[in-house]
C-alpha cells in the first residue's frame, strides 16, 4: 500500500487508522477489536442509537429491542468453549457471565399438521425429528454429521449454495425441510424461499445445536459492554452522522465525505452498510448493480404489552415459528403483510434467575412484509394499515398458542401498550435499501471490495445472528487490517 | 531474561486472552492447542498481545513456531535478549 497516499499531513485529527461506517453489531465489534490493539479509530452512526437491527427504542416509558428475540448460540452446559458465542466473547473480551444470558424455556415450530418442540438440549430436538419423522431418522443423522464437518465460519466458504437443494438431497419428507427452513430463513436470510447452506449451517446450529437466551434487560445489556469498553480504549464515536461519500481514488479509499460537508480520512475503511448501500455511496460506483442485489425480505412486527404474566394464559414457550400451510413461504407478500406465517416471541419465558419476572406480559408477533407497499401510504393509511395488520397477524398468531383464540378478548382487554414497527422503521435503524432485514442476497464472506482499503462487514458478509453478526465484524478486523500489519 | 521467564510471558499473555482456561498444568513441549482450547484467533492474540506489551514482531509465517511453550521460549528468546541489548 502506497503509505504516503494514506496520511495527508496537518489533517488536525481527522485522519483515523480506521474508520467503520455503522454502529450495528458487526460495526461495534470490529471497531472494538481494532481499538484494543491501538489503532485509532472512528465508528460513525447515522442513526442516534447503536445497534443496528438489534437496536433498542422507548414508547410509554418502557424500553423495546428491536430486533432482538433471542440470543442464539447459547452454548450448553460443559460445551462451551466450542461455542461461537464463547469465542465471541474471548475475542472482545468480555466475561462470557457479564451479558447474563438467561437460557429460553423451550420453543417450537408449528405447521399444520406437525409441532416440534424443541429447547437448550439438542438431543431433545433429535429426539423430536425422530418421533415425529420415524423414518428419516438415518438420513437426517447424516445430514447432521454432514454439518459437523462443515466450517460455516470459514471466510472462504461459498455463500451461494442453496440449503433447500442439499436438504433435498438428504432427506426425503418435504415437511421436515420445510420444518428446518422456517426457523433458519427467519432468523436470517436474505433470499427468498430458501437460505445459504452455510448460513444454514450457522443458523441451525446457532438455534438448535446451541441455544435461545436473553439477558432480562435486553439487547442493552450486550450492547453496553462493548460500547463501554471501546470508549475506555479511546475508541471514538460519532452519532447522528451519516457518511454521504466515500471517494475513491485508483484502487483506494482516499476520504469520506459526511453529511456535514466535514472530510474524514483513514487508512483502512470499514463498511458495515450493506453491499448495494456502500457501493452507492462510491464516488465510483461499479455499473454492474443488479435490481436483484437488493434485498426483498422484511418484517412487520408488533409488540403488545399487558398486565398479566403470558403463563398466567397457559403460554410457557419462548419462540413460536409457525405457518399454516405445508410448504414454507418466505417471500416478500403481495399485500402489505403476510399474516400467514411468522414468528411469535414471548420475552418473559426467559428462565431468568431467581425466578426474577418481567413485570409485565409481552407478546411479539414478526411476520413478513412489502417494503413498497409500506412506503407508498401516506400518514395515515399508514397508521391505520399498521393497526389493521397488526390484528391479522395477532388473529393468526394466537392460533398457534394454547387455547390462544379463547384468550383474544382478556389479551386485548389487559393490554396497557401496543406498538407495530414497518419495514420503514427497519430502514430507519439499519439504513438498509427497501428496509431489507438481512441485507442483500448478494455477500461478501471475507469482505472484500474492489479497492484494496475498503472491506464489507455485517448483514452483506453473511455472517447472521447476534454472533454471527459480530464474529463477522471480529473476522474483518483481524483477517484484513490486524494480521497484516 | 532466560527461557523460562519467556515461557511465563507467553502464559500470562494466554492468561489474559483466555481467562476460562485452567493454565496450572500446561506441558511446556506439547502443542499449546492439544492441551487448551485455542485456536487461530487466540494465537493472533498471542502475536498482538506480543508487539503491544513486549515490542516482539511475529511475522505471520512464523505464527506456527508459537505451538508450544517450549517451541515459544526457543523462538521468542532471541528476540527478547535483542532487545535487552539494544
Amino acid at each position: 500500500m502506497p503509505e504516503a497516499h494514506r496520511k495527508p499531513e496537518a489533517l488536525d485529527g481527522q485522519h483515523y487508522d480506521v474508520v467503520v461506517i455503522g454502529a450495528g453489531m458487526a460495526g461495534m465489534a470490529s471497531a472494538l477489536r481494532l481499538a484494543m490493539f491501538g489503532k485509532s479509530v472512528l465508528l460513525m452512526e447515522k442513526h442516534y442509537v447503536v445497534g443496528g437491527l438489534n437496536s433498542f427504542f422507548a414508547r410509554g416509558g418502557r424500553k423495546f429491542d428491536v430486533g432482538l428475540h433471542a440470543v442464539t448460540n447459547f452454548p450448553p452446559k460443559g460445551a462451551r468453549k466450542a461455542s461461537p458465542l464463547v469465542r465471541l466473547c474471548r475475542q472482545l473480551r468480555i466475561p462470557f457471565d457479564e451479558l447474563s444470558l438467561s437460557p429460553q424455556s423451550f420453543s417450537r415450530i408449528a405447521f399444520p399438521d406437525v409441532d416440534i418442540r424443541f429447547d437448550n438440549e439438542f438431543s431433545f430436538f433429535i429426539s423430536e425429528v425422530e418421533r415425529l419423522f420415524p423414518s428419516e431418522k438415518d438420513r437426517f443423522q447424516n445430514l447432521l454429521r454432514t454439518m459437523e464437518t462443515f466450517d460455516a465460519y470459514s471466510p472462504e466458504v461459498a455463500g451461494d449454495v442453496s440449503a433447500r437443494s442439499i436438504l433435498n438431497e438428504y432427506l426425503k419428507e418435504p415437511l421436515l425441510i420445510e420444518i428446518l427452513l422456517c426457523p433458519t430463513c427467519y432468523y436470517g436470510s436474505a433470499v427468498e424461499n430458501d437460505i445459504d447452506f452455510a448460513s444454514f449451517v450457522m443458523l441451525f446450529d446457532a438455534i438448535f445445536r446451541q441455544g435461545l437466551a436473553r439477558p432480562f434487560d435486553g439487547i442493552r445489556r450486550l450492547l453496553d459492554p462493548v460500547l463501554k469498553k471501546y470508549e475506555e480504549l479511546g475508541g471514538k464515536r460519532r452519532m447522528n452522522l451519516g457518511v454521504k461519500r466515500i471517494v475513491t481514488k485508483n484502487d483506494y479509499v482516499e476520504r469520506l465525505e459526511l453529511e456535514n460537508g466535514e472530510q474524514i480520512f483513514a487508512s483502512h475503511v470499514i463498511s458495515t452498510c450493506g453491499v448495494v448501500e456502500t457501493e452507492r455511496m462510491l464516488s465510483s460506483p461499479a455499473q454492474d448493480e443488479s435490481p436483484y442485489d437488493v434485498g426483498r425480505i422484511s418484517i412487520l412486527e408488533s409488540i403488545a404489552v399487558f398486565k398479566k404474566q403470558p403463563s398466567d394464559f397457559g403460554w410457557e414457550e419462548t419462540i413460536v415459528f409457525y405457518n399454516n400451510a405445508e410448504v414454507f413461504s418466505y417471500e416478500r407478500p403481495n399485500e402489505l403483510t403476510d399474516p400467514n406465517s411468522g414468528v411469535i416471541c414471548i420475552p418473559n419465558n426467559y428462565r431468568y434467575p431467581d425466578g426474577k419476572k418481567m413485570p409485565e406480559g409481552q407478546l411479539r408477533v414478526t411476520c413478513l412484509a412489502n417494503y413498497d407497499k409500506w412506503v407508498a401510504l401516506d400518514e395515515k393509511t399508514y397508521r391505520s394499515q399498521k393497526e389493521i395488520c397488526r390484528k391479522a397477524m395477532l388473529d393468526v398468531a394466537l392460533g398457534y398458542l394454547p387455547n390462544g383464540k379463547s384468550m383474544a378478548k382478556e389479551l386485548e382487554d389487559r393490554t396497557e401498550l401496543l406498538d407495530v414497527f414497518s419495514p420503514r422503521t427497519i430502514k430507519k435503524f439499519t439504513g438498509h435499501l427497501d428496509g431489507a432485514l438481512y441485507g442483500s442476497p448478494r455477500k461478501s464472506r471475507n469482505g472484500s471490495t474492489r479497492f484494496d482499503n475498503l472491506y464489507l462487514a455485517g448483514a452483506d458478509q453473511g455472517y447472521v445472528g447476534i454472533v454471527g453478526a459480530m464474529l463477522g465484524g471480529v473476522a474483518i478486523a483481524n483477517n484484513r487490517i490486524l494480521r497484516g500489519d | 531474561m532466560d527461557k523460562e521467564k519467556v515461557k511465563k510471558i507467553v502464559l500470562d499473555i494466554i492468561a489474559e486472552i483466555a481467562p476460562d482456561e485452567d493454565l496450572t498444568d500446561v506441558k511446556p513441549e506439547i502443542r499449546l492447542r492439544d492441551q487448551l482450547d485455542l485456536d487461530s484467533m487466540d494465537f493472533l492474540d498471542i502475536v498482538m498481545e506480543l508487539r503491544k506489551q513486549h515490542g516482539i514482531e511475529v511475522p505471520e509465517a512464523e505464527y506456527r513456531q508459537l505451538e508450544s511453550l517450549d517451541s515459544s521460549a526457543e523462538y521468542l528468546f532471541p528476540k527478547f535478549e535483542a532487545k535487552t541489548v539494544v
